[in-house]
Order: C-alpha cells, then structure tokens, then sequence
C-alpha cells in the first residue's frame, strides 16, 4: 500500500495528513489522559510520506492560486439527453429544425430556441458549445463517456468530473461534502463514481429524499453519546492506525473524523431556511428546489454539485416534452444564474448544461426524435467562461459538425481549464499516468476566458 | 502533441524497458524441480530475491493475527470465537495447518473463492445470481480453471449446470469492444485496448492486428430477440491501418498464432437466406429455431489460449491474480500488463507456479493453499525497523488490505450474530454449519452495498462512516441485544475482563492489550445506569474501528 | 375521395387503404377542397399545400408563396377561402385558387395554435393555442369577435399547459375545446358561456417518478349530428413516457347529462387519437392516429363497440371524411392515405 512516487504526477491516494490533528474530546468519564497515553505508543508518524502533501508542496503557487478563486461547479445534467435543436442550436425553417423558432440573446449574433427565453437574456455569461461529436448513442455508455470524459476500461474504473473537480478544489480540511449529486427520477438514474481516486470523492448520493442518508444522529442516541462513542473509536483505533503505515488505513480515519462536520451540514440540504422570495423565484418544480439547493451547496463551499434533471428522452412527442423540460430548465437556471451573481459567486461558479447525447435532427413519426451523439450541444456559464460565446458550428440540417468538432475529451479539458486546472496533470495509478482528460484531447480555448 | 492513446500505451514508460524476460517454462525447470512443493517454491523465490536486494524480511505474523488473515482469504470472513479457541488449545506447531486444511474443508471456501471469481469476471456489472451459481458449482465440484474458461467462452447454451457461465459474454454481448477487451485483459492479463487504434508505440508485441485478430474471434458473436448468445456462420473484421490501409482480420491470438476460418462456403443464395434467419432471430421473439454454426471463433479462441506453451497467458494470468489477491501486490504489476516490457517481480515464480497450475490440471485450490502455506504470506505487517519499509513488491512483509464488500459484511455479521461453531463438524456437507454460512452468505448481500470495493488507491468513504455512525440497522441488527447476538453474550460476561476479552476476540481476533483493557472497563464503569448503552458504544467502537475493516 | 349520396343507415365493415402516397414534409392537418380527389394540407415545412390524389403521380405543392413562420396544424375552408394557423401563432387568410395571401393577422395567438374550426355556416373561425385562449374570428373580415379563457396555463404540476384542439356542433350552436390535462368546455358559440365542463383525466399522463414530466392530452373532438354525443380522443395512461404507447382512447359523452356513454381503449392499435369524425347519421365514429404506425378504426357509437379497423402507414394526424361516410383521407408522418370505409 506504500505508493511509488514516480516523480511525473500525482499519486493517488490524496489523503489528508490528519493524523495528530484534533483528537476528539470525550464529553466525560474516559480520560483525556488515558486517550493521550494510548496514542504515544512511540510510532513515527506513517504519513511523513502523504503524497498529497508532497502534491500540493509540488505548486504551491498553483494550489494556493486555486483556493483563492474558490472555484466551484454545478453541473445540471439533462438526463436522457436533451434535444440541441430545441435549447442551444436551433435550426428554424430547415427539415429537421422542427417548430420553434430562434430567438436574438442579449448577446448580438447568437440565436437559441425560443423555449429558453430567459437563457436567452443571459446569454453574456454563457458560452454555448454547438459541435460535440461523442459518437456514442446508448444511454448507459454515453453517460459514462460523459461523465467520465473518456470510455470506461475494465481495468482502470475512471473518476467522473465530480470527483475530479472535487479532489482538485475540495480542501482537504473542509467538513462540508465535496460532492453532492442530486438523481431524483428513477429513469437512468445514476449515482456518479469517483473511480480510482477512491471512495474519498466519491458523491454524497441523494435520491428520493433531499435529506443525506445517514446524516442525522439517531434518536436513541444522545450527542453526547455520539461524540463519546466517536472519541472511544478513535482512541482504540490509533494503535492500529499507526502501526499499519496505510494511506488506506489513514482513510479510514479521515472518513470518521468528517462524521461530525457531515452532520452538521445537514442544513444545507434545508431550503427551508431560505427566505420565501428565494424561494419562489426558484419555483415549485423538484429541479427548481434542487438549483436551491445547488446554490445554498456551492455558498457553503462544496466544490461540486450535480443536480440531475431527468428525463429528457423524448422518443414520441419530442415537441411536447421539450416544451415541458425547456420551461423548467429556463426558468431554474435563470433564477440560479441570477442568485449566484447577486451573491458575487458566479464569478466563482462554472454552471453546466451537458447530457449523455443530444437528439436526432430525424424527426420520427411519433414527432420524436432519438438518440444522437454526432453534432449535439452543451453549455457553460459562469466562472472561467468566455460569455457570449456560440462555439463551432453544424451543418444546415444539424446532421454532422462543420466547424470546431470536440469530443468528450475536449470538453473535459474545458471544463477543467476554465475552473484553473491542468488537464494535462496525470495522476498516478499505481505505475500507470492517467491524465485528468484523456489523450488526445485539448481545451476549447475560444470558450475560455 | 500529447499522444492519441489510451491508457495501456505508456505504462512501460514508468517501469522502465528493461531488458525483456520473458522467461520460458524450462528456465523454470531447471530453477527449482517441479516436484518441489509450492510453498517451499515460493518461499525460495522470494527469499533469492530478498538475499539479492539486502533486505531483511518481517518476521512471521503472531497466530490471531495469521488465523485472522488466512481466515478472510480463504473463508471470506474472520474466525468465529470457536476456531480462536479450537487453534489456541492445539500445539503451537500444529496450528498453521490444522487452520488451513479446516478452513479450506468447509463451504466458507467455495464462497469466497465464488465471489472472488465473480469480482474478477464481472466487475462493475450487476450481480448475476444465475452466474454467481454457475461459480459456486463449478468451484464446490472442482471444475478445473481452463474447463470454466471453456464454459465462459462455451458456443452453446447448455441446459446443465454451466448454463449460468454464459453471462460473461452476454453481459457484454452489446459492445464487441468491450468483449474483445475484458477477455483479454480479465483472462488473459492484456490490455490491447490501444492497439485498437495504431500499433503499440512501446510494446512490440502489441500491433493493431492483435486487437482486431481478438475481435475477429468475438465479432461474429450476437444475441437473439430470445436473448440466446450464439454466432453468425460468417462475417468478418475489417480496419484500417494507421497508413488508411483497408485489412481484414483474421483470428489471431495474443501470440501471433492465426487460427484457419473453418467455416463453410456458402452461396450467394444460401447466404442470403441465412442472412434473412438471423436477422428474423434478432428482431422477432417469437422465432422457433436458433442457428449455431459448426465453426466457432470463441471455441477457437479458447483452443488458440489453450495451447499456446510459449507465452502462457491465460494460466499465468490467473494465477496473478490470485497471487495479487492473497498477497497484495500481483506479480505483474498492473495486472494486466503482462507482456515483455513489464516483466514479473519474480520472473522465475511466475513461471514455476504456472507451470505447476498447468501440471496440475489448473487446480486453483492447490495454488491457493500453497501460497497461504509460504512464510511469505505468513509475514507480520508491521515494520519496526526505522528503516524506509522495503517496497511492496519484495513481499518482506505483509500488506494491509481492506476487506472486500462481502468479507466486510459477512464478518460484521459472524462478529455482531454471536455465531456458533462446532469446529469438529463444520466441514459437514450440508450440516449445521454450513447452513448457517449460507444464510450469512444471503443476508451479507444486504450489506455490501454499504462498503466500497477496494481497488487501486482504495479509501474509506464518509458514507461508510456515516452509515456506520448513524444508520439504524448497524444499532438495531448489528448491536441488538438479544441473547445469541454479541451483545446479548456481553451482557451476560461475568465479569468485565470477560466482557472485554470477548468483544475484542469476537472483532478482532485477539485478546486487548493492558491499555485497552483499562480504557474499556474504564469506559464500562462510566454509566452504571446505562450499561447496555456502554456495552454496545464498545461493541460499536472496535466493529467501526480501521482493524475490523482490513486485513493485516 | 369518391363522393356518393349520403347513406345514413350504412355501417362501415371494413377499412380499406386503398393508395398512400409520400410527402416531403409532416402534413398535420387537411381541410377538403370541392374537387372530388383534392385537398389542401397544412405541412411542417410551414406552408399550405395543394394535393390531387385522382392525378396520375399525386404531388403537394405550396398554393403560394406565403409561409407561416412555423409548422401550420390547422386549416379550414369556407368557400374560396382558406384559413391557416400555426405554430408561429398567426392566421393566414388565402385565396384557395389563386394561392395568394389575402389576410395576415401575426399574433393572433401569443403561443402555438393547434387547431381551428370552422362553424358549419361558414362564418366563424374558431381557434386555440397554447396560450390557452379560444378565440372566435369573423372569416368574412378578419376581426376577432370573441376571446374564451377558463383554462389553467400551467398543469398542476406547474408546467405550461396546452389546448389542443376544438370543434362546433354540426348545428353552430356549441363550441368544444379539449386541453392537455383532460379538461374539456362545452360553450354556446354566441355567448361563450360555459354549457359543460368535462373531465378526462386518463387522458394525461404525469410521470412524477421516472421521468418527470407528462405525455398526452386531448387531441380530438367531434360532436354527433345532433350534437348530443361529445367523442373526445386521446391515449390512455402511458408507463413508458418516451414513446407514444398508451392505448389509444376515446371516451363518448352524452355531455348534456353530464355522462360517459362509454370508453374505448385499443391496445392493438396504440397511441394518439388525433381525429374524430361521427359517421352520416351518427350510428358509428372514425378514429385515426397512432404511435409511431397510424390507424384508422370504426366503432360503434351507441356502446363503443370496434366495428373495423386497419394499419395506415405512419401516425395519422388529421382525416377528412367524405360526407357520405364511405371514404376518408388521412394525413400522416411524410404520407397520405386514401381509405375505403
């Protein structure tokens, strides 16, 4: 378990030196003398070798360049893939344009759909991506490739952007969650993975219920007695804890040492406690609460939010639904656009729309369209972002990109390089570089501010 | 220009190029005969190794900790208070082997070697009871590694007890890339992902013709609309070559060997009635008849592996594997890189051991129990010396490695239940015991999902913590105090000592130490009136504790 | 279209597609020109075509230059005139013969309009949009003469709602608007007052689990001769909301008393109902839609019962009955169908 430093890159294994640090005080009977005693067992320190540490001595300037911005991201993940033609690249007038019209942006020369009329007006902070070409067409696959910037391999299980942007913005010390993934719908409801960073990043997982799992004490329990059973633990954990020399031991004892401050984040999740004219300019929709919840999140300093929003697949009836979909995302996001720069953190907040795919330019006889990965679009708005951007370019129809074609790879490196991150910094996995997007691919640089 | 390749491409970089040792089996033969037993073999290597580098090995793990250790590896799960007690009265000498043989006698065995086969073959997918039924028959009745390796790849559905094996194609029958990938790396230890795209820059062996001679052997293979895997009596790969050349690939495996495309010939009309067959049996679920052509690419591939004496990649890989499973470290490390440029740590062990596998008819129970019976595995993990510890791959001194999701479970619930042993007739088939172990094999499956599974730069998630911390089944199963569970037996200790004594062997497989003991009674005498919370805040404290969730 | 005397007392026993030609665009909805065989179309390509299907090689063309800025899904003609409204939320007014335009009113609707209606003696059109408006205009001049609200603009679930399609009484009298969430108005054309409000709620499809959204809505109204019986249309409840595959649905009202003569659900022929028709003397009605293929099925309209049906190509949105009951064309995806009843 001792990892290799090659030199090159990061290794994995990025825990926190806590050790030391913030031994719990028992609330009484078992002494603090007794605990002291038991952790002097006269073993060096097993992390004088925390390769994070040595990471972060590596670019000091970078690191604490990257902490002073604050970066965060909130990624509103259209699952089941949103059509291009109906949000970012509408093709009015043409055979598979369908029956909406463009409509003019704030932003002279950009034209979107009419069913995003309040995106449109804030389209100075957003730079659309209009030439995607990421080829895969099933959901599953796609929305791996998607999330992950690269295809899955069975060897190496790939962290998804989440837990990337989590391991590179979180701070270490931070007793928030890092990152927060929000899936309410069943339909392709997906988790997110943090891969081979380790179970550190992986995603605070809500579902059905906007409360955390396990993230309130139980009721037989006192606090009191929470934090003294906590201290026990801790106390009869240190002998092993330092015997072993494990950075995955180590985990073992950040991961119980974060306990409490999860718990107390537990507010966050509460929009409750946001006053009524927040919260009805959100509005009542699930993903309207959800953006809330996103924005009190990223205030909080939680480096990434996802908040699914499904499900956007709309074989049969694709008018009818994106008239539906469209209306929430518009409305949603425009309110969260408008909330985050009110509070000074759009600056500091990359907002994505991305999906597994976009939708055929077909129009099939359900006056539906399927599934399409050839010439699709996304966006990003916010922090690191050239606003006013409409970037590459398909052809009449929407059938093939002509101008710009970017991959899942080069849209990685995007968002990675607009959030002050090097896409091209490898991580270590075992003697194996894996950087953080994948070979081959390059930042978007005319969508970077 | 960053490099348009995947992952496998620059892995050799970092290792270094050196000098390809490849290693034959008769450098084997003649490193140690092939009579010598296992662990005598292993120990030989590995001891040569550390002679050769200067360092000094750990000395050998105290017995709770062994028992503890072997106990996981080949029972999924830690000892029952039972098997500490039977192993503490029996002479010091005796202890290492009477442990083994017990452990491996029982059904605890055929699970976790099951599981073990289940995590290797299909990672990431669903669990698949049909094909975890499949492992758990063909290890209970001792079917040699290349005969599931034929049922793996079998070219028809078979009715008998092997049908289950079917899944690791289907699971993937969607997407040839990813079978033609997860066959090559998972059974045979090589990634050619990217040859897929351009010849392997750094590893000669690895050329575009690998990867699309692989796929040749899965390309012809698809699913009907009735979700029956079989193959097409034609069809063939076709790409292009870095240079816009157009080629065909013929079946090719790893080593370069071309297998002949035996299939017939077939007219322009047969072929179009054939065609309109397939094509019905694909789309229609209500097509009588499923065709299976004499000439199968995946039954040659597995004939192709099979024979191939010289480079040996699919027992070698496996018994990587299993040498990465018990030890920590794989011999060949990543395990699937096994080619030239990335030579084993102990080139002529790989070698003697898949020798000896091969010899003895790909027998994994005995390359299991002798690897657990080397003093290589029967090291302490901890190292004293204020030296730099040697690296990992030396195998001076054990690895700490957390549990997998299953054993962490099972053994939460062989810990918490209190469990009973007859030691003397645990090995009963279908006696108590082993009842008992099916049952917890079946509830375990409740829990697996709470524990994350280890894999490269393995961490412990706060989830695992906040499940552990708050979550109501660990407070109303795990700590229930009902008579037979753990802390319904705390409750009855006469004494502390005793109460402390238990809890720690029943978790932790061992007796405290003076200042644990001391810090828990001193803990129990905190709330007099609230004793059964103390008892249970204790019992949480060592089944939420770092040495409960790994292996040492 | 073969047109013959009206045959009150014939029941249809079969469905015949007699020829289906292709289109270069979706053709939404039809309105019967005088000429036996010729019919205009409203097309997704935005504008309004003219087809001859008793011509040797059956061809759409544009009647003229003008476009609507959007698919056009609804056309009625009164005499030499054709009325057209569309997705761009204007009416256009048009010379049938001539092709040319000769009245534009853009904005007639703030959002989609989905159908029109024309009142059997010629004079009003009615139309509906997603705005949720029903609006009467003066086809002689163009003016707006009267303007209906009453539905909700959002669904309960608080996205934008829908109002998808209307149509008189034979007699002028009644005016009936169905909506996305299954809210039906029956008003008295002249003063607009609400003579009944019915519900059929099946017909909408809220997804609040799986996919979070909605599929469905009343797609088609037809009122019998004596404007007794109200058939509504549209699909039943829908599992997988991606595709267009709840049964098709039709519920009879006799909506003066308030009651539902009777349900149709159709699970061999799937999907929307987009048009009704009641047959010459009211004893059956046409249905025509589908999910991805159309149909067209005859029933009975005393209890329901499915008295013939076929397969029609792609899903039908809009058919044209002959007056004699014995033969209808239906528009669908890329296609038209000439159908034998």
């Amino acid at each position: 378990m001792h990892p290799d430093h090659t030199g090159g890159g990061t290794t994995v294994h990025p825990q926190d030196s806590t050790q030391g640090s913030g031994v719990a005080q028992p609330g009484s009977g078992i002494s603090r003398r007794r605990l002291l005693a038991m952790s002097a067992a006269g073993v060096a320190s097993p992390l004088v070798a925390d390769m994070s540490a040595i990471r972060l001595l590596r670019s000091p300037a970078l690191a604490a360049e990257l902490r002073k911005q604050e970066r965060r991201v909130i990624l509103l993940w259209l699952a089941g893939g949103a059509s291009q033609f109906e949000t970012w690249d509408p093709k009015p007038g043409v055979k598979t344009g369908g029956p909406f019209r463009a409509i003019p942006t704030d932003v002279p020369g950009i034209h979107i759909s009419e069913l995003l009329p309040g995106l449109a007006q804030r389209m100075r902070h957003t730079a659309v991506i209009r030439s995607l070409n990421t080829k895969i067409a099933d959901h599953g696959t796609a929305a791996e490739l998607m999330e992950c910037g690269r295809r899955n391999d069975p060897s190496v299980r790939f962290p998804d952007i989440g837990a990337i942007v989590a391991r590179e913005l979180g701070r270490l010390e931070s007793t928030v969650p890092d990152y927060v993934s929000l899936y309410t719908s069943t339909e392709g409801r997906r988790k997110g993975t943090s891969g081979f960073l380790g179970a550190r990043y992986s995603p605070m997982f809500l579902s059905e219920s906007m409360t955390p799992p396990n993230i309130l004490r139980l009721e037989n329990l006192t606090d009191v007695d929470h934090h003294d059973r906590a201290a026990l633990r801790d106390a009869l954990a240190r002998r092993f804890t330092a015997e072993s020399r494990s950075l995955a031991v180590d985990s073992h004892l950040s991961a119980y040492q974060r306990v409490q401050g999860m718990m107390a984040s537990a507010d966050l999740f509460d929009i409750g406690r946001e006053p009524e004219s927040v919260r009805a300019r959100y509005g009542s929709t699930q993903f309207g609460e959800q953006c809330l919840i996103a924005r009190r999140l990223v205030e909080a300093g939680v480096p990434f939010v996802k908040v699914a929003r499904a499900w956007w697949d709309s074989h049969g009836q694709n008018f009818e639904t994106h008239q539906e979909l469209c209306a929430d995302l518009d409305h949603c996001m425009s309110a969260l656009l408008d909330d985050l720069r009110a509070r000074g953190l759009l600056e500091h907040t990359l907002v994505i729309t991305l999906g597994e795919f976009g939708r055929t330019p077909g129009i099939n006889a359900s006056l539906g369209r399927d599934h399409f990965a050839s010439a699709w679009s996304c966006s990003l708005s916010g922090a690191g972002v050239r606003g006013g951007v409409a970037y590459g370019k398909t052809d009449k129809e929407g059938h093939t990109v002509v101008e710009g074609e970017a991959s899942a790879g080069d849209l990685f490196a995007t968002i990675l390089a607009s959030l002050g991150i090097d896409p091209e910094h490898e991580y270590m996995l075992g003697s194996r570089p894996v950087p953080l997007a994948d070979f081959g691919s390059a930042p978007i640089s005319e969508v970077l501010a | 220009m960053r490099p348009t390749c995947r992952l496998a491409c620059r892995v050799v970089l970092l290792v270094g190029l050196g000098p390809a040792t490849a290693s034959l089996p008769a450098g084997a033969a003649e490193w140690l005969p092939a009579a010598t037993d296992l662990p005598r073999a292993i120990d030989h290597a590995v001891g040569q190794h550390l002679e050769k580098a200067g360092i000094t090995a750990a000395p050998a793990a105290d017995w709770p900790t062994l028992l503890r250790r072997t106990a996981l590896d080949l029972a999924g799960r830690i000892p029952t208070l039972a098997e500490y007690e039977w192993l503490e009265s029996l002479p010091e000498a005796e202890r290492r082997l009477a442990m083994v043989d017990h452990l491996m006698a029982l059904v605890d065995f055929d699970l976790h070697l099951r599981n073990g086969l289940d995590e290797l073959l299909l990672p990431n997918h669903p669990h698949n009871g049909e094909f975890r039924d499949y492992l758990l028959w063909a290890v209970q009745s001792r079917r040699p590694w290349d005969q599931m390796f034929r049922d793996l790849m079998a070219a028809r559905p078979s009715e008998g007890p092997e049908k289950g094996a079917v899944h690791f194609v289907r699971s993937r029958v969607r997407d040839v890339d990813e079978l033609t990938n997860d066959t090559a790396i998972l059974l045979f230890g090589v990634n050619v992902s990217c040859a897929k795209c351009h010849d392997h820059p750094l590893v000669d062996q690895w050329q575009q013709q690998h990867f699309y001679g692989m796929q040749a052997f899965f390309s012809r293979t698809f699913m009907t609309r009735q979700n029956v895997v079989t193959e097409r009596p034609f069809g063939q790969v076709t790409f292009k070559t870095t240079a816009g050349e157009d080629k065909t690939a013929s079946l090719t495996f790893l080593n370069g060997v071309t297998i002949e495309d035996r299939s017939p010939t077939f007219t322009e009309e047969e072929r179009k009635r054939l065609e309109e067959q397939l094509r019905k049996m694909e789309q229609s679920d209500k097509v009588g008849y499923v065709i299976f052509p004499d000439f199968s690419p995946r039954r040659e591939l597995v004939e192709a592996a099979l024979k191939d004496t010289e480079q040996r990649f699919f027992p070698r890989n496996i018994v990587n594997r299993i040498w990465q499973r018990l030890m920590g470290v794989a011999l060949v490390d990543p395990p699937d890189q096994l080619h030239a440029g990335n030579p084993p740590s102990h080139p002529e062990l790989m070698d003697w051991l898949t020798r000896d596998l091969v010899d003895h008819r790909y027998d994994l129970r005995r390359l299991v129990r002798g690897i657990v019976l080397s003093d290589a595995y029967a090291r302490s993990s901890r190292w004293t010396s204020a030296d730099t510890p040697p690296p990992p791959s030396s195998y001076a001194l054990a690895s700490t490695r957390p549990l997998t999701p299953r054993q962490m479970a099972t053994s939460l619930l062989v810990a918490s239940r209190g469990t009973v042993m007859d030691v003397a007739k645990a090995a009963e088939p279908g006696g108590a015991w082993s009842r008992q172990r099916l049952d917890l094999e079946n509830q375990a499956g409740g829990w697996v999902r709470e524990f994350e599974y280890p894999a490269e730069g393995f961490q412990v998630a706060v989830d695992e913590a906040l499940f552990m911390s708050n979550n109501e089944r660990v407070q109303n199963d795990l700590l229930r105090d009902s008579g037979d569970s753990l802390v319904g037996r705390l409750k009855a200790s006469a004494t502390d000592d005793a109460l402390v004594r238990h809890v720690w062997r029943s978790v932790l497989t061992r007796d405290p130490s003076a200042d644990e003991a001391a810090a828990a009674t001193e803990w129990l005498a905190r709330h007099p009136d609230d004793r059964l919370g103390s008892i249970r805040s204790l019992a949480w404290a060592l089944i939420a504790g770092p040495e409960a969730r790994f292996a040492r | 279209m073969q047109q013959s005397e009206p045959s009150a007392g014939r029941t249809p026993e079969t469905v015949k597609v007699v020829t289906t030609h292709p289109l270069p665009a979706i053709p939404l909805c039809i309105a019967p020109a005088d000429s036996p065989g010729v019919a205009f179309l409203g097309m997704s390509d935005f504008a309004v075509h003219r087809i001859d299907l008793a011509a040797d090689k059956p061809e759409a063309k544009p009647i003229g230059e003008a476009r609507h800025g959007s698919y056009v899904t609804g056309i009625v003609r009164a005499g030499g005139t054709l009325i057209s409204g569309g997705y761009d939320g204007a009416l256009i007014w048009w010379d049938a013969a001539a092709g040319s335009v000769q009245r534009r009113i853009e904005g007639a609707h703030a959002k989609w309009i989905r159908r029109l209606a024309l009142s059997p003696d010629g004079s009003r059109v009615a139309s509906v949009a997603d705005d949720m408006r029903t609006k009467l205009w003066d086809v002689a001049t163009g003016q707006c003469v009267a303007e209906w609200g009453d539905y909700d603009a959002k669904t309960p679930h608080g996205y934008p709602s829908m109002l998808y399609t209307v149509t008189f009484s034979p007699d002028g009298r009644f005016l009936a608007t169905g909506s996305k969430t299954g809210l039906i108005l029956v008003r008295e054309a002249g003063s607009g007052s609400i003579a009944a409000r019915l519900e059929a709620p099946v017909m909408y499809t809220w997804d609040p689990k799986a996919r979070n959204h909605s599929i469905g809505g009343i797609r088609s109204l037809a009122f019998s001769s004596d404007a007794t019986l109200l058939a509504v249309g549209g699909m039943g409840k829908v599992g997988n909301i991606d595709h267009l595959e709840g049964a098709s649905r039709i519920e009879l009202f006799e909506w003066q008393a308030q009651s539902r003569r009777a349900e149709i659900e159709d699970t061999k022929y799937k999907g929307l109902v987009e048009a009704l028709r009641f047959g010459p003397g009211d004893g059956w009605l046409v249905a025509a839609g589908g999910d991805n293929g159309g149909f067209v099925s005859v029933y009975a309209a005393t209890d329901g019962r499915l008295l013939a049906q076929e397969k029609v190509g792609n899903h039908v949105h809009d058919l044209a009955l002959a007056a004699d009951g014995a033969s209808l064309v239906a528009v669908g995806h890329h296609q038209i169908s000439a159908v034998n009843l």
